[in-house]
């Protein structure tokens, strides 16, 4: 079974030196008449991509590639400008962790929180709380406020939430360095326990070590375009091979 | 069967937005009220200060055009208060709300809206807990009727649908202009001045008032009036009036918001 399909999709994003974020010179500009539209550039450019259920899929490139774009499109966060996105399941975002949290209320208040804006039902949640304390190894810290805690609790924090219950399809962005290494190695276990069971992961990372070890199917991405979409092994080198001008 | 799964999904993302909806209006209330043991309270401090103060500066001036009452000008100023600080406030946290937020829209898939929502929703429980109890005690002062304390229900209503329009118009604005806030001052100091809070509109001359009426507060202001101070039963025509501006003030923000909505990702 099919859990995500993208169909011929392209996205063009406003280029980031065009920002007019001033409404003054926006009028004075449009009054002397040298008012243009902001300028646009192709930052995905017809992707064809379908994964089956269950599938461990690599994303490598360049920085500036759209890896993290795609992820951005797949999990809804941006729309396409034209081409369509299907998915089917709950996605686990795990760009950056800790995003949505506020350190002025509490931890168990930000566990609620952080985990209805990831989709989950409040009440849901208060039955985790102890789990996802137990996990981060915060249980002595619930009532204190998020910003007294350190950078690696934080980041504890986060991916006890968000990986608390098994997700459809998890979505990594660089995140396997949370914590100490003793929570690094729980994490990891945590993940792994995702990728035997019926998980479908999408990892993007420039451990191509990693890539080619965890993830049969990789894509290679280079200004937008799918430039290779097959086996980890080919496309790591046709990756490497390419960066080193060969 | 397919419209039964549509109308599942569209209930699901109802019953999401209510979820969200609660826990980022909690998140708000706690935030602004951590540590404070006033609590909600302080909501009512600043119009009750703002009252004692227009009442000291111009009651004596004014109180010819209230029946000779500075009370009544009293009353009169605290009405208009509560009204324009409700717009203010909800309308200025509603406009940084989407960009303050960006980096969360940029992480999670979640529906834009919610965040001016939040904002309004926040000062709508500040509003019912702090301020409407008072408001309801001088209705009932002054009509001694039940009917005339749940009028009031239709003009603050209509002033929470005004400045839910106004507040998606400017947060959609401030994510494109980011020096909109200045801006947005100035149009506050003139929803202040327009609209007749701390004078009586009889001074305003005759060739300037119809400028006056284009302010969306002025028929929220008149109707509150009429229903909690004048001690009539409550005049429906300005309730429709009131009803009336604040719902075009939603369709016009709420267009504006859903049609930029979509370019609203590549500046955050």
């Amino acid at each position: 079974m099919e859990v995500i399909r993208l169909d011929r999709v392209s996205l063009w994003r406003r280029t980031q030196e065009e920002f007019s974020y001033d409404l003054k010179k926006t009028l004075l500009s449009i009054l002397e008449g040298k008012y243009r539209k902001p300028a646009k550039k192709l930052v995905l450019n017809e992707i064809d991509l379908v994964v089956e259920r269950g599938e461990k899929i690599g994303i490598i490139g360049a920085n500036g590639s759209g890896k993290s774009t795609i992820l951005k499109i797949i999990s809804g966060i941006l729309q396409p400008t034209s081409g369509t996105v299907r998915v089917r399941g709950q996605i686990a975002p795990l760009i950056e962790l800790g995003a949505g949290f506020d350190g002025e209320i509490s931890v168990i208040e930000n566990i609620i929180l952080y985990g209805v804006l990831l989709g989950f039902s409040r009440a849901e949640m208060r039955n985790r709380t102890q789990s996802i304390l137990e996990f981060a190894e915060l249980e002595d810290y619930a009532l204190v406020p998020v910003k007294a805690l350190s950078s690696g609790m934080v980041a504890r924090l986060g991916f006890a939430i968000a990986t608390d219950v098994q997700p459809d399809i998890l979505i990594l962005d660089e995140v396997l360095s949370v914590g100490d290494e003793s929570f690094k190695h729980k994490c990891k276990q945590r993940i792994e326990k995702f990728w035997d069971v019926d998980a479908t992961v999408i990892v993007v990372s420039h451990d191509l070590g990693f890539i080619k070890e965890s993830c049969k199917r990789s894509i290679w991405l280079d200004k937008g375009q799918v430039k290779f979409i097959g086996d980890s092994k080919v496309a790591v080198e046709h990756y490497l091979n390419f960066t080193m001008g060969i | 069967m397919k419209f039964l799964v549509k109308n599942n999904l569209a209930s699901l993302q109802t019953w999401r937005y209510w979820e969200l909806l609660h826990v980022l209006v909690m998140r708000n209330l706690k935030v602004r009220y951590r540590g404070s043991f006033l609590g909600v309270y302080w909501s009512l401090l600043n119009p009750l200060i703002m009252t004692g103060l227009y009442t000291a500066i111009f009651g004596a001036t004014f109180a010819s055009y209230y029946g000779n009452s500075v009370l009544n000008y009293l009353l009169a100023a605290f009405t208009g208060l509560i009204v324009i600080n409700f717009f203010s406030a909800s309308t200025s946290q509603a406009l940084a709300s989407v960009v303050g937020n960006g980096s969360l829209l940029n992480k999670i898939s979640l529906p834009v809206s919610i965040f001016p929502v939040s904002m309004i929703a926040a000062n709508i429980f500040q509003f019912v807990t702090g301020v409407l109890p008072l408001l309801v005690i001088i209705t009932l002062i002054n009509s001694k009727s039940l009917v005339n304390v749940l009028a009031l229900l239709f003009p603050f209503l209509a002033l929470v649908l005004v400045c839910t329009g106004i507040g998606f118009l400017v947060s959609a604005l401030y994510v494109f202009f980011r020096d909109f806030p200045y801006f947005y001052e100035l149009i506050i100091f003139v929803m202040w001045i327009s609209s007749p809070i701390f004078y009586p509109s009889a001074i305003v001359p005759k060739s300037v008032k119809p400028f006056l009426g284009l302010n969306p507060l002025s028929p929220i202001i008149e109707s509150l009036r009429q229903i909690s101070l004048s001690g009539a039963p409550p005049d429906l025509n300005l309730i429709w009036g009131a009803l009336l501006s604040g719902l075009i003030i939603l369709s016009l923000g709420w267009a504006c918001f859903q049609l930029w909505r979509h370019q609203f990702m590549d500046l955050l």
